[in-house]
């Protein structure tokens, strides 16, 4: 039991001291000790280190029931979130391009003859053109759910992360309305995924739900054009 | 000193300088496509003195005269066709609709006939060319006239075997080019023929086994509604009513969204300033309002960047038939089969170039300044033609596709005659003639970016410098647009900045301009026959015409194309016809041989219909969404019977 413990000290204070990650003892003690049972008690703790890492990255934040950002955050009109803040990302979307357009390409779809309209000469505003993209991330520590969106273009950011993927909110965040506002040094990305939420906010299904539809049904439309 | 035109495709063959003559000729057979064109042409090469004679049709005249000819003086007899000679039927015994199970007319006999209404024409040509040596072929050069001209050497072969057969090549009926087609006498070209005997024979059989099929099957099916109504089948039709119809389930499937953006003014005292926000727009209302409120904290704009750089509108390509069907249609609000059948009367009375061709590039040789010097009469358009020459003369923007046979359409003839349509079409290929030779217009475009709490905003403002080309082409617009001089690095409160909301909208119905430009980037039908198609799905009631003039399926339509398409065919898509259309460019080229592409194309059609003919209650399923409960279920077999 007390080694277990020095070995549990010693993973918490490298998840800290490396990821800026936080977790509950008793998580990380069954943890542990599950590690050990696998791999036999002999592993080094270089190597239970890595694997306590892997398997939170992979740990819906739920579970742990581990409170990480500031109590009612989502609250205030304009706040700041300072310091670090290991957090995971149930689901993403641009908010930059209309969902529906973004579904139809997501489904293959050729929409080039949608575009083929009366005009032989482009009437198109240049400044129009191109809008940057805007994604809109739902951010949860495990007790408390927060949507930031990408104030400033984040390269480490994209429509494709997956579903419970980790990352470590760093740096000074500005906060309104419930909403933080990202900007490229604010954002490390730590990887992982969560398993069920992969299934369940997949980009077609965040994208039909936002304009109303079932998935299957928009399936059944595209099927009858093509 | 004449010049030659670049060598078209047809002239890959011998000269007639080079072709020695086996018989010595004194009286040669000519043959246009139309009276029209015979006349006019006749008319040019005897300086108005022909005598006209009657055929044994009161529609094709005879005109004579003398021209030199092969080096020497002949006795000319120039007459017409009425178009296509001949047609291509089925053997009697698989005429009627009940004789046959359609799927055997995909390998019937077929044989070539001449129709009733052109069998006065076929006497006048067996008659004339009795007496002559050679047959000049004048028919239009295209794929269509090119064929034309085969069916009138048949005939008049069958006479006289051993006719001498001349092809001219001309563009236009003007003094210059009716002289150079004849002083450079080419062959007939085999390949072109053999391609559009190959579409010929294909649309006969596909056109047949379709209709047949889905007219006797859809008639037993829904008595009610459709026992009188010829259910017409086309390769290229489908496709073209399925881009009606494509459009038309893309509005329907449409979801509309909000989106929001944050917009400021500033009234200045040049007048009001809109900035629009550099994001454009954003589909999340939280999103937007902090943002909003952002820039609500700290509302004063700052000036960033200033920018003026020239902007030029370019004046229209060198126009080809696709874009006159375009621009006619839209700019004129006529229509493309009404546009072709005006252009080319106008082609035959010699006041424009032929009007059918793929080429956006002016020869080089082309004599544009003596084109351009015709029009300086006209009191509307004449001083900016006078213009064009006194400033150095046409520079014409060129684009970048040839047929290799003819050349952009242009006026030919200056004429202050015309009346209705065929004014309005004259008129509008000189503009377009004329701005295509002069000079994009030029203006200066102004931008200030500015910052507000770190967002951005532009605005932008035009001024026109030039107007070049806008003067005589009305049909293109283009507004100054005056904003104030911002200073870079000026402050400013905004006058107002609003959070503003708006909707997305589905694409519109199709226009006639939409539908040409989709059968052009699918490659369905030829620029010759876009028009016709369009005609045909309208005619037969598969689409009609909302009141701003789109295309609207109609239920038999919609009916049709959702049938096939849960068969799970693309017959309503473009694929199968555009493989076609393209394999017989091939054998124009020379590049692929006429048997195998009709073998090949007879295949793939015929294993379609089997399987279309099996799953025919597919195409009731989907009919009775729009006509009701359907009869009882047929077997297939029987309703051939
Ligand atoms: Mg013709």
């Amino acid at each position: 039991m007390m080694a277990t413990s020095g070995i549990a000290n010693r993973v918490k204070t490298w998840l800290i001291s490396t990821w800026h990650v936080k977790v509950p003892d008793p998580w990380l003690e069954a943890c542990i000790n599950w590690i050990q049972e696998e791999n036999g008690s002999s592993l080094l703790q270089a190597e239970i280190n890595k694997q306590v890492f892997e398997q939170w990255l992979l740990t819906d934040l739920r579970d742990l029931e581990f409170p990480v950002l500031p109590a009612n955050i989502t609250d205030s009109l304009k706040c700041e979130l300072n310091g670090f803040h290991a957090v995971q990302m149930d689901s993403l979307v641009d908010i930059s391009l209309p969902a529906y357009s973004q579904l139809q390409k997501l489904k293959g779809k050729d929409s080039t003859n949608e575009q083929v309209t009366c005009t032989t000469q482009q009437s198109q505003k240049p400044w129009e053109a191109k809008p940057t993209r805007m994604l809109m991330l739902q951010l949860t520590d495990g007790t408390q759910h927060i949507q930031a969106m990408e104030y400033r273009p984040i390269q480490a950011l994209n429509a494709n992360l997956s579903p419970g993927t980790k990352m470590v909110l760093q740096g000074t965040i500005v906060c309104r309305l419930g909403v933080l506002l990202l900007k490229p040094e604010n954002v490390k990305v730590l990887g992982g995924e969560v398993e069920a939420l992969v299934a369940e906010y997949t980009q077609t299904k965040v994208l039909s739900r936002l304009i109303g539809v079932e998935d299957n049904t928009v399936a059944q439309h595209s099927n009858v054009q093509e | 000193k004449v010049v030659l035109r670049p060598a078209v495709r047809f002239c890959s063959h011998r000269t007639a300088a080079e072709m020695a003559l086996r018989i010595p000729v004194q009286k040669v057979l000519c043959v246009a496509e139309k009276n029209d064109a015979a006349k006019g042409i006749a008319d040019l090469m005897s300086n108005s003195r022909m005598r006209r004679r009657e055929g044994f049709s009161k529609f094709n005249k005879i005109y004579e005269y003398e021209y030199h000819l092969f080096g020497k003086d002949v006795t000319v007899v120039m007459t017409s066709v009425s178009g296509h000679l001949l047609a291509l039927e089925f053997m009697d015994h698989m005429k009627k609709w009940h004789s046959c199970n359609p799927v055997s007319l995909f390998e019937a006999e077929v044989q070539k006939y001449c129709p009733d209404d052109f069998v006065n024409i076929k006497r006048t040509l067996e008659r004339e060319v009795r007496q002559c040596q050679a047959l000049i072929i004048w028919t239009d050069c295209d794929r269509e006239g090119e064929n034309i001209g085969f069916e009138i050497i048949h005939v008049c072969k069958s006479v006289k075997p051993n006719l001498q057969v001349f092809r001219a090549r001309f563009s236009e009926i003007t003094p210059r080019s009716i002289r150079m087609a004849c002083e450079h006498l080419v062959q007939p070209d085999q390949n072109i023929n053999d391609a559009v005997d190959v579409r010929t024979e294909l649309d006969l059989r596909i056109g047949a086994a379709f209709t047949r099929f889905q007219t006797l099957r859809l008639q037993k099916i829904f008595p009610s509604v459709l026992s009188n109504q010829l259910i017409s089948y086309g390769s290229c039709q489908f496709p073209t009513l399925g881009f009606v119809v494509e459009r038309f389930k893309a509005i329907q499937a449409f979801i509309p969204e909000t989106f929001y953006k944050i917009k400021v003014t500033h009234e200045h005292e040049d007048g009001l300033v809109e900035f629009s926000w550099k994001r454009n727009r954003l589909f999340n209302h939280t999103a937007c309002l902090v943002l909003y409120q952002i820039c609500m904290e700290d509302p004063m704009a700052t000036v960033m960047e200033v920018g003026s750089k020239p902007k030029s509108k370019w004046r229209p390509v060198a126009l080809d038939t696709v874009e006159l069907e375009k621009l006619a249609s839209r700019k004129l609000k006529i229509g493309a089969k009404e546009t072709m059948k005006t252009a080319e009367k106008l082609y035959t009375q010699g006041f424009i170039s032929y009007p059918r061709t793929e080429t956006n590039i002016f020869p080089k040789d082309l004599n544009l300044t003596s084109l351009v010097e015709q029009q300086t009469h006209d009191p509307q358009w004449g001083g900016f033609a006078q213009r064009i020459l006194e400033r150095g003369g046409p520079t014409p923007r060129n684009g970048n596709k040839t047929d290799q046979a003819h050349p952009p359409i242009h006026p030919t003839k200056y004429t202050n005659n015309l009346q209705g349509n065929e004014q309005r079409i004259y008129e509008f290929i000189v503009r377009h003639f004329l701005a295509c030779c002069s000079q994009d217009a030029q203006g200066q475009e102004t931008t200030v970016e500015i910052d507000i709490a770190a967002e951005r905003f532009v605005a932008h403002g035009l001024m026109i410098i030039a107007r070049n080309y806008l003067d005589v082409y009305p049909y293109d617009k283009w507004n100054t647009k005056i904003i104030p001089v911002y200073e870079m690095g000026a402050q400013f409160q905004p006058t107002t900045v609003e959070m503003v909301d708006g909707e997305t909208s589905p694409p519109q119905l199709l226009t006639e301009a939409d539908l040409i430009a989709l059968m052009e980037k699918h490659g369905i039908g030829t620029d010759a026959t876009h028009a016709e198609h369009i005609e045909t799905i309208k005619s037969r009631s598969y689409v009609g015409l909302t009141p701003e003039q789109r295309f609207l399926p109609g239920e038999l339509g919609m009916g049709l194309v959702e049938g096939y398409d849960s068969m799970g065919f693309q017959m309503s898509k473009p694929d199968l016809r555009a493989e076609l259309e393209s394999d017989l460019k091939l054998i124009c080229e020379g590049k692929k041989d006429k048997f195998t592409v009709l073998r090949l194309q007879i295949q793939k059609y015929k294993q379609v219909f089997v399987e279309a003919a099996a799953k025919a209650t597919k195409l009731d399923e989907a009919l009775s969404q729009y006509f009701g409960q359907a009869a009882e279920a047929v077997p297939q077999q029987e309703i051939y019977a």
